[in-house]
């Protein structure tokens, strides 16, 4: 590649930095910057002066802080049983061979593509003849459906690609499927279960829909929900900072996720279970 | 320790093709049985139904004994070496040998330990105990799979071409060891290999297999000079055994490029325009040059025009084309076919002693060896002059 081909990547490169990390950043000084910076005939990027007041303000809020204990929550609950469920069915599918098995696939699938707008005014009235609605379990059941076919198809992708014989080895050497599972096959599939782990978390973590539409008060509002109802101080203030203050809050976890398991997500673990 | 009995082994797959067929074998305590044929002739398939990971169609399988069709892998102890190793990634080499110890749940972390290092003195891993198998060399992944199998006290051994993945010089170090390793624990084994040189080298006995179906139970060197039909006689041996039309004229066997006369043993046969297809190995013949009058009278001399040679160093094989009839030459195709090669000519492939000066292009006197002929029936493969003694004890 020329030196000038390379300029130009690397120029391109940086136009799609800037593009997508300006919202991001524009969230972040929106969040220090004092109140009257917002209302002031002109805007400008940084802050006049960086503030904390914002995030004092909604931790102050129960509003917030309930939100956050429910985003919390339902996400790593919601995660948990998808991924545990997810590896048993995709072990299944992975080393099984019953009838069926390609029209589950191709359902799971379907159900992934399923729009779930449509869905949100049958689950609203359902859920509150079922007397689950604005409840925990009202939103960990979606979550949970719609992040299954995605957890199944990415986990059964990377269970295939173990070699049988590694469980042919644990059940020589006296394992039982059920060890052969534990001891061999899950901590081989181990970046995989963690890639799915965090997809699910993201995605329970940032729905908007149906935590807006099956949620009524603080019981089981998560955090994107609860930013549609944030005021500010008083009547006369904007109420932006402050959402953009529980913004960052709550993309904080993301990132630290991100950043603590991206060794974990790359795969490459399985390098020297055979001749390579 | 235990011996291995097979009554009848089928194994039939789900579009009824039968990959083993009625296959009867035993397997002596401490022997060393070597399973060997072409690719797809059922070895593997065979070894898995020993170790439980096939399920068996028909047929009995007893381990020391005891009946072990309906017995899950982990209930029949037995010890396995798989072709790519399938050592756990995730586990040091330590954690490797020692994870059959630690799923029994019997034994102390300190009695692992021991037997854990026992079996890696044996190996010759102790120094790399802590690594992870990804930072093994080939050989060494292989004594790693080796050392999980000797660790525990397994009733029989079983090796799947354990050596294939390795280069032809520590595939010979390591045969070696397999050798060393088995004659001083004293432990069945059962070692499925493709590779002909191991089957002869390590066998007490070799069982060859063609198509799922068992053609000879014998020690490496009755298989060698005395095999029961052509498909063994072809396998068994490199470079393998010549095919060669023969006639019995008379007081004359009639091969393509010499007439022998009749020996004793072979007038059985009968005479009178019978066709035979004749084995004889390469290293029954000689450079008549280099043959002693008292050993020449033995064999028949004659001439023939050498197309090329090949010198080995140690050894040195000379190609004779000639032509053979059309009947024959199908059914020698066909043969090819069953031992996975190609039948790309007549010719027969002579060894002569390195210092023979044999020139390629031209024509030479070779001598041969006629007492070490094989005769064989053209239509069944079967070996007719296979000597009555050997055929008893086999």
């Amino acid at each position: 590649m020329s030196a000038r081909s390379t300029r130009w990547w690397t120029i391109a490169g940086l136009v799609i930095v800037v593009y997508s990390f300006f919202p991001l950043l524009w969230m972040i000084m929106l969040a220090f910057k004092p109140a009257s910076d917002i209302v002031s005939g002109k805007p400008q990027f940084l802050p006049t002066s960086w503030t904390f007041d914002n995030f004092t303000e909604v931790f102050g809020q129960p509003l917030f802080t309930r939100a956050l204990i429910n985003s919390i929550g339902i996400a790593l609950i919601a995660t948990f049983l998808s991924v545990i469920i997810a590896m048993f069915a995709a072990y299944a599918i992975a080393r099984l061979d019953f009838p069926g098995k390609k029209v589950l696939l191709s359902l799971a699938l379907a159900i992934a593509m399923f729009p779930q707008a449509a869905l949100v005014g049958p689950l609203f009235n359902m859920w509150r003849n079922l007397g689950i609605y604005d409840t925990w379990i009202g939103l960990i059941i979606p979550y949970m459906t719609f992040a299954l076919p995605l957890s199944i198809w990415t986990l059964s992708a990377f269970f295939r690609q173990i070699p049988w014989e590694m469980e042919h080895a644990a059940q020589v050497d006296g394992a039982t499927s059920w060890q052969a599972f534990r001891k061999v096959i899950v901590p081989l599939a181990a970046p995989g279960v963690f890639t799915t782990a965090i997809l699910t978390f993201f995605f329970c973590w940032n729905d908007f829909l149906f935590a807006i539409s099956l949620t009524s008060t603080d019981n089981a509002r998560t955090v994107p929900a609860a930013l549609a109802f944030f005021q500010g101080a008083s009547y006369f203030q904007s109420a932006v900072p402050y959402i953009m203050a529980a913004s960052v809050v709550v993309t904080i976890p993301v990132v630290i996720l991100v950043l603590v398991f991206q060794r974990r997500i790359v795969a490459g673990l399985t390098s020297g279970a055979v001749k390579g | 320790m235990a011996e291995i009995s097979m009554r009848n082994i089928v194994k039939r797959y789900g579009d009824g093709y039968p990959a083993v067929n009625d296959i009867s074998l035993d397997i002596a305590d401490g022997e060393f049985m070597i399973l060997v044929g072409p690719s797809g002739c059922g070895k593997s398939t065979l070894l898995r139904m020993i170790v439980g990971l096939e399920d068996i169609t028909s047929g009995e399988m007893y381990i020391g004994g005891k009946l072990v069709n309906d017995k899950a892998p982990r209930d029949r102890n037995l010890a396995m070496v798989f072709q790519n190793y399938a050592l756990y990634p995730h586990l040091t080499v330590f954690e490797n040998i020692a994870f059959p110890l630690r799923l029994s749940g019997k034994l102390s972390d300190a009695e692992i330990r021991s037997r854990v290092e026992d079996a890696a003195r044996t190996l010759e891993l102790q120094e790399h105990l802590d690594r992870k198998p990804a930072n093994l060399s080939g050989g060494q992944r292989q004594r790693v799979a080796m050392g999980r199998a000797i660790v525990r006290q397994a009733d029989a051994f079983l090796f799947d071409e354990p050596l294939s993945n390795l280069d032809a010089k520590l595939r010979g170090q390591m045969r070696t060891e397999i050798l060393r390793l088995q004659r001083r624990l004293g432990v069945t084994t059962v070692y499925v290999t493709h590779d002909q040189t191991e089957a002869m080298t390590l066998g007490d006995r070799v069982a060859v297999l063609k198509k799922g179906v068992l053609q000879q139970v014998a020690s490496p060197r009755e298989l060698y000079e005395n095999p029961v039909n052509l498909f063994v006689a072809g396998f068994i041996g490199s470079p393998p055994m010549n095919f060669v039309p023969a006639r019995i004229q008379g007081d004359q066997l009639e091969l393509p490029f010499v007439s022998v006369p009749l020996r004793p043993e072979w007038e059985h046969l009968g005479g009178g325009d019978t066709v035979f297809i004749a084995g004889i190995r390469p290293g029954s013949f000689e450079d008549a040059t280099l043959v002693d009058a008292v050993k020449a009278g033995r064999g028949a001399t004659f001439a023939v025009d050498v197309d090329v040679t090949e010198w080995m160093g140690n050894e040195q094989y000379a190609f004779v084309p000639y032509d053979a009839p059309a009947d024959i030459s199908a059914q020698l195709a066909r043969l090819a076919n069953d031992l996975d090669s190609e039948h790309l000519r007549t010719q027969i492939c002579v060894e002569l002693d390195p210092a023979s000066q044999v020139a390629p292009g031209s024509r030479a006197d070779i001598w041969l060896d006629t007492s070490r002929i094989h005769l064989f029936d053209p239509r069944t493969g079967e070996n007719l002059t296979r000597t009555a003694s050997a055929a008893a004890t086999a």
